[in-house]
């Protein structure tokens, strides 16, 4: 594998990588020992939807070497863009391909997506708007600083940047500012005081994780927003940090010390909500004493699951709170299918983002399930559309709704 | 050495053409973009493939994709093509070269990625149908709720889709008692390179259940088998089940599940063998004494799957290729080995029974098994097995460094040992190995896999792993295998391009031992299923023209190799 940092390879890193692509499909289907049904044999949102070989890690790696080779210009596809931004980055490819091949066909597309930023092709128009707003605002929804930390209205919780406090919450940008999904920063909050744990929040100096940048492939805005961050952290003294988004989570924990010349984290600990309740549960820090008859399911967030390897946390806490009963999916942990909405692909094309929610919800709904619980403010957004739209009797519910409730 | 840095501008197929091929699919199932037809260029066990990237070869590029819904459409592409002469190619999943990619010609790929469903499985009749994109994980995944399965899967993965295996090498580790896919098959529906919708076995006669297999007089399904593709576009096919004890689902590693960021620790491939399914690893101190073992377990009749593995333990078996390299350097897995397959498919106890059988064989013969007393930490090291050996992954983890090319001889026990090693020895003797795996097979067994009943016929494989950035190491691994190719020839090894009956240009027409006169008759039927010779063109045998047009350069290059093996020149006359 390769020794330089991630964010500080380039496309032509890949080379080699490129060639030994083996086109075994494995970055398409799901692991087959994993296998239970014909119909969620496959893996990959991508390909699912297009069929195509060249909508793969697999195709990305075909496309990636003839790039480096010259065979053909970035400017002779018109489909290229679509093939690269069609990717919500859940990981799926990469998982079965390093487990067979030790190949990295997630990061090699990212290098591709920043190699057409650096050459002006890239990213999409409807991206574009993303950047620009998390340029201007710290954050990709448009939305002034100032508003940051209405979440917090009502709440009593510090403000670490007035005084201290054990465990920094990084609320995200889209629990801070999405008034549908507030409720999971709020709750954690209120979770993590009700455990005795000493929290506080940046309120409105949160910036972004740069997570949204960065899964586009756009290092130049990633890069500055690594360094502030943390610069902050460490400004304010700040040693733990639990977050209830998984793609911040995901980006602050293994992607920031990833790029090059950043302060380090100075052995920051950081914890995603689910990986941090289990941790409390595990201590007798929580106790559940509410019955809540409720038949369950977990989506496993792409970006703590496969990603990060957090499966048993939630699911054990599911499983302590009276009552619930907790079934499975066919396709889960590092085989789990994604919600549909990473990468940009629910900005710039919703259609294909409803597509794959859609596929989601069938497939809990097939486990008799009442409810299907997350711990991601992208998957619970992305999945609440279907349910919307066809007027599903299932509910999604974030981990934090679940926990307070049974806490109270 | 990497190839100057020119574009790569692949051939279109006519305008008029394109837009009738879009009215069959719409345009979304059409595509003839740079980027996407270039992930369509190169297969998976492919040195020719990578060599023609080296030389910037714009034939190995189609110029358009379909994507076809149905055999309808299937049907109405191939006529679209016979009228504007555009040559055509069948898809899969590109997982297995048989020197695949296009024609000269402009041509236009079919890939039936649409047609991937289970359509039934008949539980009362034990049979199932599926579409041209159906693999075997789908196929044992909905069998196994019912307590049924297809009887096997092969060693490349279960993504191999049915319909591509019974044209070319449909083999299974569980073939010494189900028989390989050819065995198995009770019907297909094959769309002809003349548009013509064929119906073969029990399908053939409308409103009869599934029941047939081989009669005894002629049947067409015997030339769709095993043709390479160049019979047509197969887009449905009936196979049989059989009983299966294992349980709904395969049994779950305890350790859990690997993320990204832990993929290469051994206890996630550490798993259990499904239920009622156990399997026994056996060493042996030389190789005569391992094939005296694999003949006489195969004569008792029992176990479902007979198996030697050599260097292919270093690899399915290793998270990484570290881990492979190590193995191989310090022999970790004993170079003799093999595995049985017990089922207890009547009942629990026969698998104790046959497990005395093979027992007492081992006893007679002589061979040590792995246990957790002997040598644990290698038989813990080959879990992947327990559940590879009917749902197998690993596979392809020969491509990590790459597997591009492989001499699969097929014969009895004894022959197919010995000549597998012996032609593997003579060729890397003659021009060297690419990578220090090219020695499997001649430092340990080779793979030997008993493919029928009893052991009636077998099957041995040695493989080479060519850096594909190298294209020296391309040319060499293209010597090995063509080397190895014409040892097998001249020892005599069986019919076909490799000894199991698949065969392909040039082997076809310059090596008359398949039979004196085979390239004439496959000739004949060409011409009787591809008339305009559009479909597949010279992949299985050559036309007229295409033989009279075979530059000499590459006869002499045949001969030279023909030569070095003992073996009479050929040439065209």
């Amino acid at each position: 594998m390769m020794k330089k940092k991630i964010y500080e390879r380039t496309l032509e890193d890949y080379r080699e990588q490129a060639w030994g692509c083996a086109r075994d499909n494995w970055c398409m289907n799901q692991w087959g020992w994993n296998v239970k049904s014909s119909r969620y044999n496959e893996i990959c949102p991508e390909f699912r939807i297009h069929r195509s070989h060249a909508y793969s890690g697999m195709g990305k790696f075909h496309i990636t070497r003839a790039l480096l080779e010259g065979d053909f210009d970035y400017t002779d596809s018109s489909e290229l863009l679509d093939i690269l931004y069609h990717c919500t980055s859940c990981g799926a490819c990469e998982m079965n391909c390093l487990r067979l091949e030790e190949k990295e066909p997630l990061k090699a597309a990212e290098a591709l997506k920043y190699r057409m930023i650096e050459l002006g092709l890239a990213p999409l128009p409807a991206h574009q708007e993303l950047i620009k707003s998390i340029k201007n605002y710290d954050n990709p929804w448009l939305q002034p600083r100032a508003k940051r930390k209405d979440w917090t209205k009502g709440l009593k919780v510090k403000d670490v940047t007035k005084e201290k406090a054990d465990v920094l919450f990084f609320a995200g940008c889209t629990p801070a500012l999405d008034p549908e999904l507030t409720h999971e920063a709020v709750n954690t909050v209120k979770v993590l005081t009700k455990a005795g744990v000493d929290v506080g929040v940046l309120g409105e100096q949160e910036i972004c994780c740069g997570s949204p940048a960065i899964r586009l492939g756009d290092r130049d805005t990633f890069f500055p927003l690594v360094k502030r961050n943390i610069e902050m952290f460490k400004q304010y003294g700040i040693k733990k940090i639990v977050t209830s988004c998984a793609g911040c989570y995901h980006v602050i924990k293994y992607d920031f010390p990833e790029v090059p010349n950043v302060p380090d984290m100075g052995g920051i600990e950081v914890y995603h909500i689910s990986e941090y309740l289990h941790k409390l549960l595990k201590e007798g820090k929580l106790s559940f004493k509410k019955q809540m008859p409720l038949k369950v399911t977990w989506h496993d967030p792409c970006h703590i699951g496969r990603h990060c390897g957090i499966y048993e946390e939630p699911r054990e806490i599911l499983k302590a709170i009276p009552g619930i009963e907790l079934v499975e999916m066919e396709r889960i942990k590092d085989q789990g299918w994604c919600c549909g909405a990473g990468a940009g692909v629910r900005t710039a094309f919703p259609d294909m983002a409803l597509t794959i929610a859609t596929e989601r919800i069938e497939e809990a709904k097939e486990t008799g399930a009442e409810a299907l619980v997350t711990s991601c403010p992208y998957c619970e957004q992305n999945l609440v559309d279907p349910i919307r739209r066809n007027k599903e009797k299932l509910k999604v519910l974030d981990l934090t709704d679940l926990v307070l409730e049974a806490l109270s | 050495m990497m190839a100057e840095t020119k574009k790569v501008v692949p051939a279109r197929i006519p305008e008029e053409a394109y837009k009738a091929l879009e009215d069959i699919v719409g345009p979304q199932w059409i595509s003839q973009d740079r980027a996407v037809v270039e992930t369509y260029s190169k297969y998976c066990v492919d040195r020719t493939g990578y060599l023609r990237k080296h030389m910037k070869d714009p034939t190995a590029i189609p110029a358009a994709i379909i994507l076809p819904g149905s055999t309808e459409e299937v049907q109405a592409i191939i006529r679209v093509c016979n009228r504007y002469k555009v040559h055509s190619i069948p898809f899969t999943n590109g997982q297995f070269s048989i020197n695949a990619p296009p024609t000269p010609n402009p041509t236009l790929c079919i890939h039936v990625s649409r047609m991937n469903r289970v359509l039934e499985i008949n539980e009362e009749n034990m049979t199932a149908t599926l579409e041209a994109y159906g693999d075997y994980g789908q196929l044992q995944a909905e069998a196994m709720k019912r307590g049924l399965w297809n009887g096997g899967c092969p060693l490349a993965t279960t993504l191999c889709k049915l319909s591509s295996q019974m044209q070319a090498v449909g083999v299974w580790q569980t073939d010494l008692k189900y028989g390989t896919i050819s065995r198995n098959i009770i019907s297909a529906k094959v769309v002809l390179p003349t548009g013509d919708i064929l119906k073969l076995g029990s399908s053939s006669v409308s409103g009869v259940e599934d029941f047939w297999e081989y009669g005894p007089g002629p049947d067409l399904l015997g030339l769709v088998r095993g043709s390479v593709g160049t019979a047509g576009v197969v887009t449905e096919m009936t196979v049989k089940l059989h009983t299966w004890v294992g349980g709904k689902e395969m049994p779950e590693p305890p350790a859990g599940r690997p993320s990204i960021r832990t993929y290469y620790e051994q206890k996630y491939d550490t798993v259990s063998p499904p239920k009622r399914h156990k399997l026994l690893w056996v060493e042996f101190p030389d190789y005569e004494t391992e094939i005296k073992a694999l003949r006489a377990i195969a004569h008792s009749g029992v176990g479902i799957g007979l198996n030697a593995t050599g260097v292919y333990n270093s690899y399915y078996c290793s998270q990484t290729q570290e881990l492979t390299l190590k193995r191989v350097k310090e022999k970790f897995f004993p170079p003799y080995n093999l595995y049985v397959i017990l089922a207890g498919i009547t009942s629990e106890r026969q698998i104790d029974y046959e497990e005395k059988v093979v027992r007492a064989i081992i006893s007679e013969v002589g061979g040590t098994f792995l246990t957790e007393d002997y040598k644990g930490d290698v038989l813990t090291a080959l879990a992947p097995w327990n559940v590879d050996c009917i749902r197998h992954v690993t596979g392809f983890r020969m491509n990590r460094f790459t597997y591009a090319g492989s001499n699969v001889p097929g014969g009895s026990v004894d022959d197919v040992a010995w000549i597998t090693r012996e032609s593997l020895r003579f060729a890397i003797d003659k021009f060297g190995e690419t990578y220090i795996t090219d020695r499997g097979g001649l430092d340990d067994t080779p793979f030997l896999y008993a493919i029928s009943p009893y052991g009636r016929f077998w099957l041995s494989e040695t493989d080479v792993y060519p850096d594909p950035m190298n294209p020296q190491m391309l040319q060499r691994a293209d010597a090995l295998v063509f080397c190895g190719v014409t040892q097998l020839f001249a020892h005599k090894c069986g019919p076909g391009a490799n000894g199991i009956g698949v065969s392909l240009e040039p082997l076809t027409s310059f090596f008359p031992e398949h039979g004196p006169n085979a390239h004439l008759l496959f000739r004949k039927l060409r011409k009787a299923w591809d008339p305009y010779n559009l479909y597949v063109a010279g992949r299985q045998v050559f036309t007229e023209e295409e033989y009279k047009a075979y530059p000499q350069a590459i006869i002499d290059a045949i001969n030279q190799m023909r030569g070095l093996c003992g073996m009479k020149p050929v040439s065209k006359e």
